[in-house]
Protein backbone atom coordinates (compact mmCIF):
# COMPACT_ATOMS: atom_id res chain seq x y z
CA UNK A 1 0.00 0.00 0.00
CA UNK A 2 1.15 3.32 -1.08
CA UNK A 3 -0.38 5.93 0.91
CA UNK A 4 -0.44 9.79 -0.34
CA UNK A 5 -1.54 12.70 1.51
CA UNK A 6 -3.04 10.37 4.32
CA UNK A 7 -5.02 8.21 1.02
CA UNK A 8 -4.21 4.74 0.33
CA UNK A 9 -3.29 3.19 -3.14
CA UNK A 10 -3.86 -0.45 -3.20
CA UNK A 11 -1.00 -1.60 -5.10
CA UNK A 12 -1.00 -4.88 -7.49
CA UNK A 13 2.32 -5.85 -9.52
CA UNK A 14 1.24 -7.10 -12.54
CA UNK A 15 4.21 -9.15 -13.31
CA UNK A 16 7.15 -10.45 -10.41
CA UNK A 17 8.73 -13.52 -10.51
CA UNK A 18 10.31 -16.25 -8.35
CA UNK A 19 12.95 -17.44 -10.40
CA UNK A 20 15.75 -20.08 -9.65
CA UNK A 21 18.44 -19.07 -12.15
CA UNK A 22 21.61 -20.48 -9.67
CA UNK A 23 24.40 -22.07 -12.29
CA UNK A 24 23.09 -25.78 -10.90
CA UNK A 25 19.80 -25.02 -12.50
CA UNK A 26 21.24 -24.12 -15.92
CA UNK A 27 21.00 -26.85 -18.77
CA UNK A 28 22.75 -25.31 -20.90
CA UNK A 29 24.71 -22.31 -22.38
CA UNK A 30 20.96 -20.73 -22.90
CA UNK A 31 20.15 -21.17 -18.87
CA UNK A 32 23.38 -18.59 -18.34
CA UNK A 33 22.45 -16.55 -21.62
CA UNK A 34 19.28 -15.90 -19.94
CA UNK A 35 20.13 -14.60 -16.61
CA UNK A 36 22.92 -12.75 -18.29
CA UNK A 37 20.70 -11.20 -20.31
CA UNK A 38 18.26 -9.93 -17.52
CA UNK A 39 20.93 -8.78 -15.48
CA UNK A 40 22.38 -6.46 -18.09
CA UNK A 41 18.34 -5.24 -18.45
CA UNK A 42 18.39 -5.13 -14.74
CA UNK A 43 21.88 -3.20 -14.29
CA UNK A 44 21.05 -0.60 -17.13
CA UNK A 45 18.13 1.18 -15.80
CA UNK A 46 17.82 0.80 -12.05
CA UNK A 47 19.23 3.14 -10.33
CA UNK A 48 22.66 2.57 -8.99
CA UNK A 49 21.76 1.75 -5.79
CA UNK A 50 18.90 -0.71 -6.17
CA UNK A 51 21.63 -3.13 -8.74
CA UNK A 52 22.23 -6.44 -7.12
CA UNK A 53 25.47 -8.87 -7.11
CA UNK A 54 24.72 -11.50 -9.83
CA UNK A 55 24.76 -14.14 -7.41
CA UNK A 56 21.52 -12.61 -5.59
CA UNK A 57 20.15 -12.09 -8.77
CA UNK A 58 20.14 -15.77 -9.93
CA UNK A 59 18.40 -16.47 -6.87
CA UNK A 60 17.27 -14.78 -4.05
CA UNK A 61 14.39 -16.88 -2.36
CA UNK A 62 11.21 -15.99 -0.28
CA UNK A 63 12.47 -13.77 2.00
CA UNK A 64 13.85 -10.95 -0.48
CA UNK A 65 10.47 -10.88 -2.20
CA UNK A 66 8.80 -10.38 1.05
CA UNK A 67 10.80 -7.55 1.71
CA UNK A 68 11.02 -6.33 -1.71
CA UNK A 69 7.74 -6.16 -2.56
CA UNK A 70 5.26 -6.31 1.08
CA UNK A 71 7.72 -4.90 3.60
CA UNK A 72 9.70 -1.88 1.87
CA UNK A 73 8.26 -2.39 -1.78
CA UNK A 74 4.13 -0.51 -1.03
CA UNK A 75 3.08 -3.56 -2.90
CA UNK A 76 0.02 -5.28 -1.80
CA UNK A 77 -0.31 -8.43 -4.44
CA UNK A 78 1.76 -9.72 -6.61
CA UNK A 79 0.81 -11.97 -9.95
CA UNK A 80 3.58 -14.67 -10.30
CA UNK A 81 4.39 -14.57 -13.89
CA UNK A 82 5.40 -18.12 -14.22
CA UNK A 83 8.10 -18.89 -16.96
CA UNK A 84 9.01 -22.07 -17.43
CA UNK A 85 12.05 -22.82 -19.86
CA UNK A 86 12.39 -26.27 -19.66
CA UNK A 87 14.89 -26.32 -22.39
CA UNK A 88 17.08 -24.01 -20.41
CA UNK A 89 16.58 -24.90 -16.97
CA UNK A 90 17.19 -28.23 -15.50
CA UNK A 91 14.01 -27.23 -12.76
CA UNK A 92 12.73 -24.51 -15.05
CA UNK A 93 12.95 -21.31 -14.32
CA UNK A 94 9.92 -19.92 -12.37
CA UNK A 95 7.41 -22.43 -13.42
CA UNK A 96 4.13 -22.55 -11.46
CA UNK A 97 5.42 -25.60 -9.21
CA UNK A 98 8.36 -23.09 -7.92
CA UNK A 99 6.09 -20.21 -7.49
CA UNK A 100 3.69 -22.28 -5.95
CA UNK A 101 5.44 -22.49 -2.93
CA UNK A 102 5.75 -18.97 -2.12
CA UNK A 103 2.06 -18.55 -2.76
CA UNK A 104 1.33 -21.22 -0.19
CA UNK A 105 2.97 -19.39 2.21
CA UNK A 106 1.59 -16.14 1.87
CA UNK A 107 -2.02 -17.05 -0.14
CA UNK A 108 -3.43 -13.63 -0.34
CA UNK A 109 -0.43 -11.91 -1.09
CA UNK A 110 -0.24 -13.17 -4.59
CA UNK A 111 -1.67 -14.38 -7.79
CA UNK A 112 -0.58 -17.55 -9.55
CA UNK A 113 -0.32 -17.93 -13.18
CA UNK A 114 0.02 -21.11 -14.90
CA UNK A 115 0.73 -21.81 -18.88
CA UNK A 116 0.00 -23.70 -21.74
CA UNK A 117 1.64 -24.72 -25.11
CA UNK A 118 -0.12 -25.12 -27.80
CA UNK A 119 2.69 -27.64 -29.63
CA UNK A 120 1.31 -30.27 -26.93
CA UNK A 121 -1.66 -30.51 -28.46
CA UNK A 122 -4.43 -32.81 -27.14
CA UNK A 123 -2.24 -34.18 -24.14
CA UNK A 124 -1.55 -30.63 -22.94
CA UNK A 125 -4.86 -30.18 -22.89
CA UNK A 126 -5.30 -32.66 -19.95
CA UNK A 127 -1.98 -31.68 -18.22
CA UNK A 128 -3.64 -27.96 -17.95
CA UNK A 129 -6.89 -29.07 -16.73
CA UNK A 130 -5.04 -31.08 -14.24
CA UNK A 131 -2.64 -28.21 -13.31
CA UNK A 132 -5.98 -25.84 -12.85
CA UNK A 133 -7.78 -28.83 -10.74
CA UNK A 134 -4.47 -29.29 -8.23
CA UNK A 135 -3.09 -25.20 -7.73
CA UNK A 136 -4.70 -22.31 -7.20
CA UNK A 137 -4.20 -20.73 -10.46
CA UNK A 138 -6.63 -17.46 -11.94
CA UNK A 139 -4.45 -16.00 -14.62
CA UNK A 140 -2.30 -17.51 -17.17
CA UNK A 141 0.92 -16.00 -18.90
CA UNK A 142 2.24 -17.18 -21.83
CA UNK A 143 5.70 -17.07 -23.95
CA UNK A 144 4.73 -17.55 -27.52
CA UNK A 145 8.33 -16.93 -28.54
CA UNK A 146 9.56 -19.88 -26.63
CA UNK A 147 11.84 -22.82 -28.07
CA UNK A 148 10.72 -26.25 -28.00
CA UNK A 149 11.65 -29.03 -29.99
CA UNK A 150 13.36 -27.43 -32.55
CA UNK A 151 10.31 -25.10 -33.11
CA UNK A 152 11.56 -21.11 -32.57
CA UNK A 153 8.11 -20.53 -30.85
CA UNK A 154 3.80 -20.44 -31.98
CA UNK A 155 1.06 -18.27 -32.37
CA UNK A 156 -1.76 -16.74 -30.26
CA UNK A 157 -4.17 -17.74 -33.60
CA UNK A 158 -2.77 -21.18 -34.13
CA UNK A 159 -5.21 -23.63 -34.14
CA UNK A 160 -4.05 -25.53 -31.23
CA UNK A 161 -4.04 -22.43 -29.05
CA UNK A 162 -7.63 -21.52 -29.38
CA UNK A 163 -8.26 -25.01 -28.56
CA UNK A 164 -6.58 -24.03 -25.11
CA UNK A 165 -7.98 -20.76 -24.82
CA UNK A 166 -11.16 -22.32 -25.42
CA UNK A 167 -10.93 -24.59 -22.38
CA UNK A 168 -8.95 -21.73 -19.98
CA UNK A 169 -12.49 -20.11 -20.43
CA UNK A 170 -14.17 -23.48 -19.40
CA UNK A 171 -11.62 -23.88 -16.44
CA UNK A 172 -13.19 -20.30 -15.28
CA UNK A 173 -9.70 -18.41 -16.06
CA UNK A 174 -10.01 -14.71 -17.12
CA UNK A 175 -6.73 -13.39 -17.87
CA UNK A 176 -3.96 -14.22 -20.31
CA UNK A 177 -0.74 -12.32 -20.09
CA UNK A 178 1.13 -12.39 -22.93
CA UNK A 179 4.48 -11.63 -23.08
CA UNK A 180 5.37 -9.37 -26.06
CA UNK A 181 8.44 -7.49 -24.92
CA UNK A 182 11.93 -6.52 -25.85
CA UNK A 183 14.55 -9.48 -27.16
CA UNK A 184 15.49 -11.82 -24.78
CA UNK A 185 18.32 -13.78 -26.54
CA UNK A 186 18.37 -16.48 -27.27
CA UNK A 187 14.63 -16.34 -28.51
CA UNK A 188 13.58 -15.46 -31.93
CA UNK A 189 12.43 -11.24 -32.00
CA UNK A 190 9.35 -12.44 -34.88
CA UNK A 191 7.59 -14.67 -32.43
CA UNK A 192 7.17 -11.41 -29.99
CA UNK A 193 5.00 -9.18 -32.78
CA UNK A 194 2.01 -9.18 -31.51
CA UNK A 195 -0.65 -9.22 -34.16
CA UNK A 196 -1.85 -12.30 -32.91
CA UNK A 197 -3.29 -10.84 -29.89
CA UNK A 198 -5.91 -8.82 -32.16
CA UNK A 199 -7.29 -11.97 -33.50
CA UNK A 200 -7.38 -13.55 -30.36
CA UNK A 201 -8.85 -10.51 -28.67
CA UNK A 202 -12.05 -10.55 -31.33
CA UNK A 203 -12.24 -14.28 -30.77
CA UNK A 204 -12.55 -14.85 -27.16
CA UNK A 205 -14.40 -11.78 -26.00
CA UNK A 206 -14.69 -12.96 -22.62
CA UNK A 207 -10.90 -13.36 -22.10
CA UNK A 208 -8.68 -10.11 -21.09
CA UNK A 209 -5.36 -10.16 -22.65
CA UNK A 210 -2.80 -8.27 -20.80
CA UNK A 211 0.08 -7.62 -23.12
CA UNK A 212 3.08 -7.52 -21.24
CA UNK A 213 6.12 -5.07 -21.63
CA UNK A 214 3.22 -3.30 -24.06
CA UNK A 215 4.75 -4.70 -27.03
CA UNK A 216 8.23 -2.76 -26.65
CA UNK A 217 9.19 -2.04 -29.51
CA UNK A 218 6.57 -2.24 -30.81
CA UNK A 219 4.82 0.07 -29.06
CA UNK A 220 2.81 1.47 -31.74
CA UNK A 221 1.15 -1.61 -33.17
CA UNK A 222 0.68 -1.98 -29.65
CA UNK A 223 -1.66 0.91 -29.49
CA UNK A 224 -3.83 0.20 -32.71
CA UNK A 225 -4.83 -3.41 -31.57
CA UNK A 226 -5.36 -2.21 -28.08
CA UNK A 227 -7.57 0.60 -29.05
CA UNK A 228 -9.53 -1.38 -31.06
CA UNK A 229 -9.62 -4.49 -28.85
CA UNK A 230 -11.72 -3.39 -25.73
CA UNK A 231 -10.60 -6.61 -24.22
CA UNK A 232 -6.99 -5.73 -24.36
CA UNK A 233 -5.02 -4.52 -21.81
CA UNK A 234 -1.00 -2.85 -21.37
CA UNK A 235 0.83 -4.68 -18.76
CA UNK A 236 3.48 -1.88 -17.94
CA UNK A 237 6.64 -3.64 -17.05
CA UNK A 238 9.73 -2.37 -19.19
CA UNK A 239 7.80 0.70 -19.37
CA UNK A 240 8.17 1.55 -16.16
CA UNK A 241 11.74 1.14 -15.88
CA UNK A 242 12.26 4.47 -17.91
CA UNK A 243 10.55 6.56 -15.24
CA UNK A 244 14.31 6.85 -13.64
CA UNK A 245 17.08 7.11 -16.63
CA UNK A 246 14.41 8.64 -19.60
CA UNK A 247 12.13 10.11 -17.52
CA UNK A 248 10.79 12.61 -20.81
CA UNK A 249 10.69 9.21 -22.97
CA UNK A 250 8.76 7.76 -20.02
CA UNK A 251 6.15 10.72 -20.04
CA UNK A 252 5.88 9.80 -24.21
CA UNK A 253 5.10 6.39 -23.71
CA UNK A 254 2.31 7.11 -20.88
CA UNK A 255 1.27 9.66 -22.85
CA UNK A 256 0.50 7.96 -25.83
CA UNK A 257 -0.97 4.79 -23.88
CA UNK A 258 -3.09 7.50 -22.26
CA UNK A 259 -4.34 8.87 -25.42
CA UNK A 260 -5.40 5.49 -27.33
CA UNK A 261 -5.93 3.47 -24.67
CA UNK A 262 -7.26 6.09 -21.58
CA UNK A 263 -6.54 5.20 -18.07
CA UNK A 264 -8.77 2.16 -17.33
CA UNK A 265 -6.41 -0.08 -19.27
CA UNK A 266 -3.16 0.37 -17.79
CA UNK A 267 -1.47 -2.25 -15.28
CA UNK A 268 1.69 -1.72 -13.44
CA UNK A 269 4.24 -4.39 -13.31
CA UNK A 270 7.78 -4.91 -11.51
CA UNK A 271 8.77 -7.43 -13.54
CA UNK A 272 10.17 -8.41 -10.20
CA UNK A 273 13.70 -9.05 -9.49
CA UNK A 274 14.76 -7.51 -13.12
CA UNK A 275 13.55 -4.14 -11.15
CA UNK A 276 12.43 -3.57 -7.76
CA UNK A 277 9.02 -1.99 -7.27
CA UNK A 278 9.95 0.49 -4.41
CA UNK A 279 11.88 2.50 -6.45
CA UNK A 280 9.39 2.13 -9.64
CA UNK A 281 6.49 3.39 -7.47
CA UNK A 282 8.40 6.17 -5.58
CA UNK A 283 9.28 7.47 -8.53
CA UNK A 284 6.72 6.57 -10.50
CA UNK A 285 4.26 8.58 -7.80
CA UNK A 286 6.60 11.73 -7.93
CA UNK A 287 5.92 11.74 -11.56
CA UNK A 288 3.96 13.42 -14.31
CA UNK A 289 4.54 13.84 -17.75
CA UNK A 290 6.05 17.05 -18.92
CA UNK A 291 4.13 20.14 -19.31
CA UNK A 292 4.06 20.67 -22.93
CA UNK A 293 3.49 16.42 -23.18
CA UNK A 294 0.26 17.34 -21.27
CA UNK A 295 -0.99 19.84 -23.38
CA UNK A 296 -0.09 18.23 -26.38
CA UNK A 297 -2.04 14.89 -25.59
CA UNK A 298 -4.17 16.24 -23.00
CA UNK A 299 -2.93 13.69 -20.74
CA UNK A 300 -1.71 13.76 -17.28
CA UNK A 301 -0.90 11.20 -14.36
CA UNK A 302 -3.41 12.90 -12.08
CA UNK A 303 -4.34 10.49 -8.33
CA UNK A 304 -6.73 9.02 -9.48
CA UNK A 305 -5.35 7.92 -12.89
CA UNK A 306 -2.16 6.70 -10.81
CA UNK A 307 -4.02 5.04 -7.92
CA UNK A 308 -5.86 3.10 -11.01
CA UNK A 309 -3.15 2.19 -12.74
CA UNK A 310 -1.31 0.86 -9.61
CA UNK A 311 -3.79 -1.43 -8.58
CA UNK A 312 -7.39 -1.03 -9.51
CA UNK A 313 -7.13 -1.97 -12.96
CA UNK A 314 -6.26 -5.61 -12.25
CA UNK A 315 -8.15 -5.37 -9.24
CA UNK A 316 -10.80 -5.35 -11.72
CA UNK A 317 -9.59 -7.65 -14.06
CA UNK A 318 -8.84 -10.43 -10.93
CA UNK A 319 -12.63 -9.57 -9.53
CA UNK A 320 -10.69 -8.42 -6.29
CA UNK A 321 -12.40 -6.28 -3.46
CA UNK A 322 -9.85 -3.97 -2.58
CA UNK A 323 -11.79 -3.30 1.05
CA UNK A 324 -12.12 -7.14 1.67
CA UNK A 325 -8.55 -7.93 0.13
CA UNK A 326 -7.00 -4.93 2.56
CA UNK A 327 -9.00 -6.37 5.46
CA UNK A 328 -7.26 -10.18 4.96
CA UNK A 329 -4.10 -8.91 3.94
CA UNK A 330 -4.05 -7.07 7.20
CA UNK A 331 -4.26 -10.52 9.50
CA UNK A 332 -0.64 -11.64 7.90
CA UNK A 333 1.57 -9.09 9.98
CA UNK A 334 3.86 -8.15 6.72
CA UNK A 335 2.80 -5.08 7.52
CA UNK A 336 4.22 -2.65 4.72
CA UNK A 337 3.98 1.17 4.79
CA UNK A 338 0.50 2.13 5.28
CA UNK A 339 -0.83 -1.12 6.69
CA UNK A 340 -1.78 -1.18 10.30
CA UNK B 1 28.04 9.59 -23.61
CA UNK B 2 29.66 7.38 -26.16
CA UNK B 3 33.38 6.35 -26.58
CA UNK B 4 35.07 8.24 -29.58
CA UNK B 5 36.03 5.56 -32.16
CA UNK B 6 39.23 4.44 -32.71
CA UNK B 7 41.00 4.91 -36.21
CA UNK B 8 43.21 2.84 -37.82
CA UNK B 9 44.57 4.65 -41.11
CA UNK B 10 47.38 4.62 -43.42
CA UNK B 11 49.47 7.51 -43.27
CA UNK B 12 48.00 10.59 -44.47
CA UNK B 13 44.84 8.21 -44.97
CA UNK B 14 41.46 10.67 -45.45
CA UNK B 15 38.97 8.61 -43.83
CA UNK B 16 36.26 10.95 -44.70
CA UNK B 17 34.35 9.26 -47.32
CA UNK B 18 34.05 6.04 -44.82
CA UNK B 19 32.58 8.22 -41.91
CA UNK B 20 30.05 9.80 -44.39
CA UNK B 21 29.02 6.25 -45.81
CA UNK B 22 28.77 4.98 -42.60
CA UNK B 23 26.87 7.41 -40.80
CA UNK B 24 24.15 6.58 -44.11
CA UNK B 25 23.79 2.87 -42.22
CA UNK B 26 20.66 2.80 -39.71
CA UNK B 27 19.95 1.18 -37.28
CA UNK B 28 16.43 0.01 -38.78
CA UNK B 29 15.14 -0.82 -36.11
CA UNK B 30 15.46 2.52 -34.64
CA UNK B 31 16.03 4.89 -37.73
CA UNK B 32 19.37 6.30 -36.38
CA UNK B 33 22.41 5.47 -37.96
CA UNK B 34 24.65 3.74 -36.30
CA UNK B 35 27.50 5.95 -35.71
CA UNK B 36 25.56 8.55 -34.16
CA UNK B 37 24.31 5.78 -32.17
CA UNK B 38 28.09 4.87 -31.16
CA UNK B 39 27.67 1.62 -32.24
CA UNK B 40 31.36 1.87 -34.25
CA UNK B 41 34.38 1.46 -31.85
CA UNK B 42 36.92 0.93 -34.31
CA UNK B 43 37.78 1.38 -38.09
CA UNK B 44 41.12 -0.05 -39.93
CA UNK B 45 42.07 0.46 -43.54
CA UNK B 46 44.88 -2.22 -44.78
CA UNK B 47 45.14 -0.76 -48.47
CA UNK B 48 41.76 -1.90 -50.27
CA UNK B 49 40.40 -3.60 -46.99
CA UNK B 50 38.16 -1.86 -44.31
CA UNK B 51 37.86 -3.60 -41.12
CA UNK B 52 34.83 -2.22 -39.10
CA UNK B 53 34.42 -3.28 -35.29
CA UNK B 54 31.16 -2.81 -33.85
CA UNK B 55 29.72 -2.97 -30.23
CA UNK B 56 25.64 -3.46 -29.80
CA UNK B 57 24.01 -2.35 -27.22
CA UNK B 58 23.82 -6.18 -26.08
CA UNK B 59 25.75 -9.48 -27.00
CA UNK B 60 21.80 -10.93 -27.43
CA UNK B 61 20.65 -7.72 -29.76
CA UNK B 62 18.31 -9.19 -32.18
CA UNK B 63 20.23 -11.55 -34.64
CA UNK B 64 18.32 -10.36 -37.56
CA UNK B 65 18.75 -7.10 -37.30
CA UNK B 66 22.51 -7.22 -36.40
CA UNK B 67 22.93 -8.69 -39.73
CA UNK B 68 21.15 -6.47 -41.12
CA UNK B 69 23.87 -4.03 -39.48
CA UNK B 70 26.77 -5.61 -41.04
CA UNK B 71 25.47 -6.10 -44.10
CA UNK B 72 24.54 -2.45 -45.07
CA UNK B 73 27.87 -1.28 -43.56
CA UNK B 74 29.65 -3.69 -46.41
CA UNK B 75 27.64 -2.44 -49.16
CA UNK B 76 27.94 0.66 -48.27
CA UNK B 77 31.54 0.34 -48.09
CA UNK B 78 32.12 -1.48 -51.01
CA UNK B 79 30.70 1.39 -53.16
CA UNK B 80 33.83 3.40 -52.08
CA UNK B 81 36.05 3.69 -55.15
CA UNK B 82 39.83 1.73 -53.75
CA UNK B 83 37.99 -0.75 -51.37
CA UNK B 84 37.43 -4.28 -52.23
CA UNK B 85 37.33 -5.97 -49.27
CA UNK B 86 34.83 -5.15 -45.46
CA UNK B 87 35.23 -7.10 -42.49
CA UNK B 88 32.77 -6.64 -39.94
CA UNK B 89 33.50 -7.53 -36.70
CA UNK B 90 30.95 -7.82 -34.11
CA UNK B 91 32.74 -8.46 -31.04
CA UNK B 92 30.97 -10.46 -27.90
CA UNK B 93 27.67 -10.39 -29.73
CA UNK B 94 26.42 -14.09 -29.30
CA UNK B 95 25.99 -14.76 -33.07
CA UNK B 96 28.92 -12.69 -33.97
CA UNK B 97 30.52 -15.67 -35.91
CA UNK B 98 28.04 -17.07 -37.60
CA UNK B 99 26.89 -13.03 -39.04
CA UNK B 100 30.63 -12.16 -39.37
CA UNK B 101 31.35 -15.22 -41.69
CA UNK B 102 27.85 -15.20 -43.84
CA UNK B 103 28.34 -11.39 -44.38
CA UNK B 104 31.94 -11.99 -45.67
CA UNK B 105 30.50 -14.32 -48.09
CA UNK B 106 27.89 -12.11 -49.57
CA UNK B 107 25.23 -15.19 -47.85
CA UNK B 108 21.62 -14.62 -46.99
CA UNK B 109 20.32 -14.26 -43.84
CA UNK B 110 18.12 -17.11 -44.73
CA UNK B 111 20.88 -19.47 -45.44
CA UNK B 112 23.45 -17.89 -42.24
CA UNK B 113 20.16 -18.68 -39.55
CA UNK B 114 17.87 -21.25 -41.53
CA UNK B 115 15.55 -21.75 -38.16
CA UNK B 116 15.34 -18.34 -37.11
CA UNK B 117 12.06 -17.75 -37.76
CA UNK B 118 9.71 -16.92 -41.22
CA UNK B 119 9.88 -13.19 -40.96
CA UNK B 120 11.71 -12.15 -44.39
CA UNK B 121 14.65 -9.85 -43.56
CA UNK B 122 13.21 -7.64 -46.25
CA UNK B 123 9.90 -7.59 -45.43
CA UNK B 124 10.46 -6.93 -41.37
CA UNK B 125 13.55 -4.06 -43.42
CA UNK B 126 10.81 -2.75 -45.47
CA UNK B 127 8.19 -2.59 -42.15
CA UNK B 128 10.77 -0.27 -40.07
CA UNK B 129 11.24 1.51 -43.51
CA UNK B 130 7.88 2.67 -43.63
CA UNK B 131 8.15 3.53 -39.36
CA UNK B 132 11.14 5.80 -40.34
CA UNK B 133 9.34 7.30 -42.82
CA UNK B 134 6.43 8.53 -40.49
CA UNK B 135 8.91 9.41 -37.67
CA UNK B 136 10.53 11.32 -39.88
CA UNK B 137 7.43 13.25 -41.22
CA UNK B 138 6.10 13.44 -37.93
CA UNK B 139 9.43 15.57 -36.99
CA UNK B 140 8.82 17.75 -39.61
CA UNK B 141 5.01 18.21 -39.36
CA UNK B 142 5.83 19.09 -35.24
CA UNK B 143 8.52 21.69 -36.80
CA UNK B 144 5.89 23.09 -38.78
CA UNK B 145 3.37 23.39 -36.61
CA UNK B 146 5.72 25.15 -33.59
CA UNK B 147 6.63 27.74 -36.47
CA UNK B 148 2.68 28.40 -37.18
CA UNK B 149 2.14 27.08 -39.55
CA UNK B 150 -1.73 26.18 -39.71
CA UNK B 151 -3.02 22.77 -40.81
CA UNK B 152 -4.38 24.05 -44.31
CA UNK B 153 -1.24 26.22 -44.75
CA UNK B 154 0.51 22.53 -44.00
CA UNK B 155 -1.50 20.94 -46.30
CA UNK B 156 -1.14 23.35 -49.17
CA UNK B 157 2.58 23.59 -49.34
CA UNK B 158 4.65 21.97 -52.09
CA UNK B 159 8.31 20.64 -52.20
CA UNK B 160 9.25 24.45 -53.61
CA UNK B 161 7.67 26.14 -50.74
CA UNK B 162 10.08 24.27 -48.44
CA UNK B 163 13.49 23.91 -50.52
CA UNK B 164 14.83 26.69 -53.07
CA UNK B 165 16.28 25.64 -55.89
CA UNK B 166 19.69 25.83 -54.56
CA UNK B 167 18.84 23.87 -51.49
CA UNK B 168 18.21 25.96 -48.80
CA UNK B 169 15.24 25.92 -46.73
CA UNK B 170 12.76 28.12 -47.28
CA UNK B 171 10.81 27.45 -44.50
CA UNK B 172 10.19 29.56 -41.29
CA UNK B 173 12.19 28.42 -38.53
CA UNK B 174 9.94 27.19 -34.96
CA UNK B 175 10.22 29.35 -32.29
CA UNK B 176 10.30 26.21 -29.90
CA UNK B 177 11.97 22.78 -30.76
CA UNK B 178 11.38 20.52 -28.17
CA UNK B 179 13.78 17.70 -29.13
CA UNK B 180 16.55 20.06 -30.58
CA UNK B 181 16.31 19.42 -34.39
CA UNK B 182 16.65 22.54 -36.48
CA UNK B 183 13.74 22.57 -39.62
CA UNK B 184 16.66 21.74 -42.31
CA UNK B 185 17.60 18.85 -40.42
CA UNK B 186 14.11 17.20 -40.29
CA UNK B 187 13.11 18.42 -43.38
CA UNK B 188 16.39 17.04 -45.14
CA UNK B 189 15.84 13.63 -43.33
CA UNK B 190 12.33 13.68 -44.61
CA UNK B 191 13.03 13.98 -47.78
CA UNK B 192 15.66 12.06 -48.20
CA UNK B 193 13.77 9.13 -47.20
CA UNK B 194 10.80 10.24 -49.43
CA UNK B 195 13.37 9.65 -52.40
CA UNK B 196 14.34 6.16 -51.02
CA UNK B 197 10.95 5.31 -51.33
CA UNK B 198 10.50 6.47 -54.63
CA UNK B 199 7.82 9.13 -54.39
CA UNK B 200 7.42 12.15 -56.25
CA UNK B 201 10.22 14.83 -55.40
CA UNK B 202 9.38 17.02 -57.95
CA UNK B 203 9.31 20.78 -57.33
CA UNK B 204 5.65 21.00 -57.43
CA UNK B 205 4.80 17.77 -55.75
CA UNK B 206 2.80 18.22 -52.36
CA UNK B 207 5.61 18.49 -49.24
CA UNK B 208 3.03 15.90 -47.13
CA UNK B 209 1.91 13.09 -48.49
CA UNK B 210 1.86 9.63 -47.69
CA UNK B 211 3.41 5.82 -47.87
CA UNK B 212 1.39 5.47 -51.37
CA UNK B 213 2.63 9.22 -52.80
CA UNK B 214 -1.15 10.74 -51.85
CA UNK B 215 -1.50 14.42 -50.55
CA UNK B 216 -3.43 14.94 -47.19
CA UNK B 217 -6.56 16.58 -47.35
CA UNK B 218 -6.71 18.94 -44.41
CA UNK B 219 -9.26 17.18 -42.87
CA UNK B 220 -7.26 13.92 -42.08
CA UNK B 221 -3.79 15.62 -41.33
CA UNK B 222 -4.81 15.31 -37.55
CA UNK B 223 -5.45 12.10 -36.92
CA UNK B 224 -2.84 11.23 -39.49
CA UNK B 225 -0.49 13.16 -37.23
CA UNK B 226 -1.18 11.36 -34.40
CA UNK B 227 -0.73 7.88 -36.16
CA UNK B 228 2.93 9.00 -36.84
CA UNK B 229 3.58 10.45 -33.48
CA UNK B 230 2.90 7.16 -31.80
CA UNK B 231 5.72 5.39 -34.38
CA UNK B 232 8.03 8.08 -33.54
CA UNK B 233 7.85 7.13 -30.06
CA UNK B 234 8.01 3.80 -30.34
CA UNK B 235 11.04 4.58 -32.21
CA UNK B 236 12.11 7.09 -30.24
CA UNK B 237 11.94 4.96 -26.72
CA UNK B 238 13.89 2.24 -28.75
CA UNK B 239 16.59 4.14 -29.25
CA UNK B 240 16.51 5.30 -25.42
CA UNK B 241 16.27 1.65 -24.50
CA UNK B 242 19.52 0.76 -26.95
CA UNK B 243 21.43 3.70 -25.68
CA UNK B 244 21.12 2.77 -22.04
CA UNK B 245 21.86 -0.35 -22.58
CA UNK B 246 25.40 0.26 -24.70
CA UNK B 247 25.85 3.16 -22.23
CA UNK B 248 25.96 1.16 -19.38
CA UNK B 249 28.48 -1.51 -21.09
CA UNK B 250 30.55 1.69 -21.69
CA UNK B 251 30.51 2.78 -18.51
CA UNK B 252 29.02 0.86 -15.80
CA UNK B 253 29.83 3.72 -13.00
CA UNK B 254 28.65 6.65 -14.45
CA UNK B 255 24.78 5.89 -15.26
CA UNK B 256 22.59 9.26 -14.49
CA UNK B 257 19.26 9.87 -15.66
CA UNK B 258 18.50 12.29 -18.41
CA UNK B 259 15.73 13.31 -20.70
Amino acid sequence: MYTHNGQDLFVIDGHMHFWDARPENWKNQYGESWIQCFYGYHSALSPADAVWPFDKFCHYGTEAVVDDLFRHGYVDMGILNSTYLYEFYKNGFNSHVQNHTIKAQYPERFLLCGSFDPRDEEAGLDILRQTVAEYPITGLKLYTAEWRNGSRGWRLNDPWAYKYLELAQELGIKNIHVHKGPTVYPLSRDAFDVHDVDYAATDFPALNFIVEHIGLPRLDDFCWIATQESNVYAGLSVAMAFVHLRPRYFGEIMANLLFWLGPDKLCFGSDYAIWSPKWLIEKFMAYDIPDDLQQEYHASLTLEIKRKILGENMARLYGIDIAAQRAKLRQDGLGGPGVA
Amino acid sequence: MRDPVSYAFPPGYNGTAILEQLDQVLDPELDESILQLGFVRALRVDADHVTVALQLPTSWCAVNFAFLMADDIRRALLMLKGITRVTVQLGDHCTAEAIETAVQGGHSFAAAFPDAGDESLEVLRLTFRRKGFLSRQERLLRDLQAAGYTPEAICALRLSDAVAADGTCLLRPPTHVPDDRSPPETLRRYLQCRAEFGLDCTRTAPLIIDLDGQPLPVARLQAYYQHARTVRVALEANGAFCRAMLAARQHPCSLHPSP
